[in-house]
């Protein structure tokens, strides 16, 4: 007879030789939460509350930050005493993503950047690129280049022009600005493949060649441009609300302009002729006639005109392009891969929020060592700080939409 | 290439390069202490024989052995670029005086570089993080840090998870940072 017995599963025993399930220390739920920074001295001064004073969130979804931007606002009632942006919502990491890739894979990375005027992300990529190689671009791509890319710049200023409106509380010029917008859109489709993102620059020349629709959509445009655009300038120049309101707001001068780093339009608007296609030419920009228009005011509505007249120095560029287009190859003889010997280039363009520059080191492998990325957007948005405190909310929201920032570029 | 620009720099500022002046396309480049940056700055920005009143850029580079800070010049009076390389700066400490006094809009570019490098600019009043999140711990930028879907970049390692510790205990084989002598 056989005493009954518990019946008892013996505990499976864990091998204890796989390294994978081998922990030297114990495996805590929370790990520690690592110390929060100490306030800086500014940090400190600004969420200090005065007497009367508060804050208010402004954004990161609200419209009329142009993007994904939260600013902290110090308020005395209506008015704003200080503010604090707070950016990073749309960082992707672009620099790094570019040291780890080809450097024809690179240019694609720098398109994103300002979704707005994509081609002038592009160009001082490359720009720097050539120096590193230095390589020669065939006189056509350079026209072609131009042509595009002062295309780019009409469509970023007469989008401008509607979202200024547009902050302002007005409504109709967006959507007659979008018209402008989407045709040129619709020409550069036509040419580069891509509405918004064109990736079309490559290192030593351009992607494709002119081609017959670009053309005959281009000229079938420039024959009705100036008076279109003249057109969709009656809407807002003849705005007694928004020129009163534009004039006086947001004054940036000369000094704080170049203390702040500002440079583009915003630096023109303040009396300063400073444009990096004549001060420092690039490309074929010495074989072009064109004016550099400034104003001397440096308030909101000086930085809205002198945009709308840099649009009619873009026209008369655009139409010398099209009259000295010379003929010939569109590419450099360039390898597939390339290796440009270590050193470093900067190159800097001219765009149509300001200076764009890229810093390059090459370490002889086929992937930048280090790539950095200057977008104006950055520099301008920080001047907001200085323009904005003494205004009443509503007019901040119209000295930050005159200085035209991309979030995109912001944040890289 | 504004030979004449080398000139007055080399006449300027002889004692306080630490390696030759340099000139490739349109750039000039001279390369000084990190100690010696707000002097330079100063220099080149006030006398009307440089004039660089433009800070073009500033940028934070991780070379794999040491850090430097770049910044790039704009002036009327040359033709030229002129890139100013504070070079030398430690990886386990990298410091190197801010130049907030001359161009305020130095300010948020520093921010990036303090980001990005962990680079500290002493004298800026507000340098915290402006990108990452104000208790992220490591710098995305430095050489140590890899992409976590970059495998074939960091033999061995494998995927690391983004964050991690810039401690030197924790910092990586030094063979394994790719580096660059330029």
């Amino acid at each position: 007879m056989t005493t009954a017995t518990p019946h008892v599963h013996p505990r499976q025993e864990v091998p204890s030789d796989d390294p994978r399930v081998q922990l030297d220390e114990a495996v805590g739920v929370f790990e520690p939460i690592p110390p929060y920074p100490p306030r800086t001295e500014r940090e400190s001064e600004f969420y200090t509350l005065g007497d009367g004073e508060m804050y208010i969130n402004m954004g990161p979804q609200h419209p009329s930050t142009h993007g994904v931007l939260r600013i902290v606002l110090k308020l005395d009632g209506e008015q704003v005493v200080d503010l604090d942006p707070v950016l990073g919502y749309l960082h992707r990491g672009v620099e790094k993503l570019c040291e780890n890739a080809d450097y024809h894979h690179t240019i694609a990375y720098l398109d994103p950047l300002e979704y707005i005027s994509s081609l002038f992300c592009e160009w001082p990529g490359v720009l720097a690129f050539e120096k590193l190689l230095d390589v020669e671009v065939p006189r056509r791509a350079e026209y072609i280049r131009v042509l595009s890319t002062e295309l780019n710049r009409i469509l970023s200023h007469s989008l401008f022009m509607g979202w200024m409106a547009l902050d302002l509380g007005g409504l109709t010029p967006i959507l007659w600005s979008f018209i402008e917008r989407d045709e040129i859109a619709e020409m550069l489709a036509a040419l580069t493949g891509q509405r918004l993102l064109f990736n079309y620059l490559r290192i030593g020349g351009v992607n494709g060649d002119l081609n017959h629709e670009f053309l005959s959509r281009l000229g079938d445009w420039m024959s009705r441009a100036t008076h279109q655009i003249e057109n969709n300038l009656g809407l807002l120049n003849q705005n007694e609300i928004f020129v009163r309101r534009m004039r006086g707001l947001g004054v940036l001068d000369k000094e704080t302009a170049f203390r702040m780093a500002v440079t583009g339009p915003n630096l023109r608007a303040s009396g300063v002729p400073l444009d990096f296609r004549r001060a420092h030419p690039y490309s074929v920009f010495t074989e072009l006639e064109f004016d550099i228009p400034t104003r001397d005011e440096g308030d909101c509505l000086a930085r809205y005109l002198v945009r709308i007249d840099e649009i009619k120095q873009s026209l008369r560029i655009i139409d010398q392009c099209l009259h000295n287009m010379p003929d010939g190859p569109i590419m450099a003889k360039l390898p597939r891969l390339l290796r440009p010997r270590p050193g470093r280039a900067y190159a800097a363009v001219e765009g149509p929020r300001g200076q764009y520059a890229a810093y390059v080191v090459s370490d002889g492998t086929d992937q930048p060592f280090r790539m950095r990325i200057h977008d104006p957007s950055f520099v301008h948005l920080q001047s907001v700080g200085v323009l904005m405190p003494g205004h009443l909310i509503a007019d901040a929201m119209a000295v930050m939409a005159s200085l035209d920032p991309i979030m995109g570029g912001v944040d890289k | 290439m504004d030979a004449a620009l080398k000139r007055r720099l080399q006449d300027r500022f002889g004692a306080q390069l630490i390696a030759p002046i340099q000139q490739r396309h349109d750039e000039t480049e001279i390369r000084i202490g990190a100690g010696d940056v707000p002097d330079v700055c100063r220099a080149l920005h006030d006398e009307p024989a440089f004039g660089f009143i433009l800070l073009a850029d500033l940028a934070g580079v991780d070379t794999g052995d040491v850090m430097q800070v770049v910044y790039h010049l704009w002036s009327e009076t040359t033709t030229d670029w002129l890139r100013v390389v504070a070079d030398g700066l430690s990886r386990e400490d990298p410091r190197v005086p801010s130049i907030t006094f001359l161009w305020k809009g130095a300010e948020w570019m520093e921010r990036e570089a303090y980001d990005m490098f962990g680079i500290a600019f002493e004298g800026n009043r507000d340098l915290r993080r402006i990108y990452m999140p104000p208790d992220y711990q490591s710098f995305p930028l430095r050489k140590d840090f890899f992409l976590p879907d970059d495998a074939a970049r960091s033999p061995g390692a494998g995927v690391r998870h983004m964050e991690q510790s810039h401690a030197p205990t924790n910092a990586r084989a030094a063979t394994m940072i790719r580096k660059s002598r330029a």
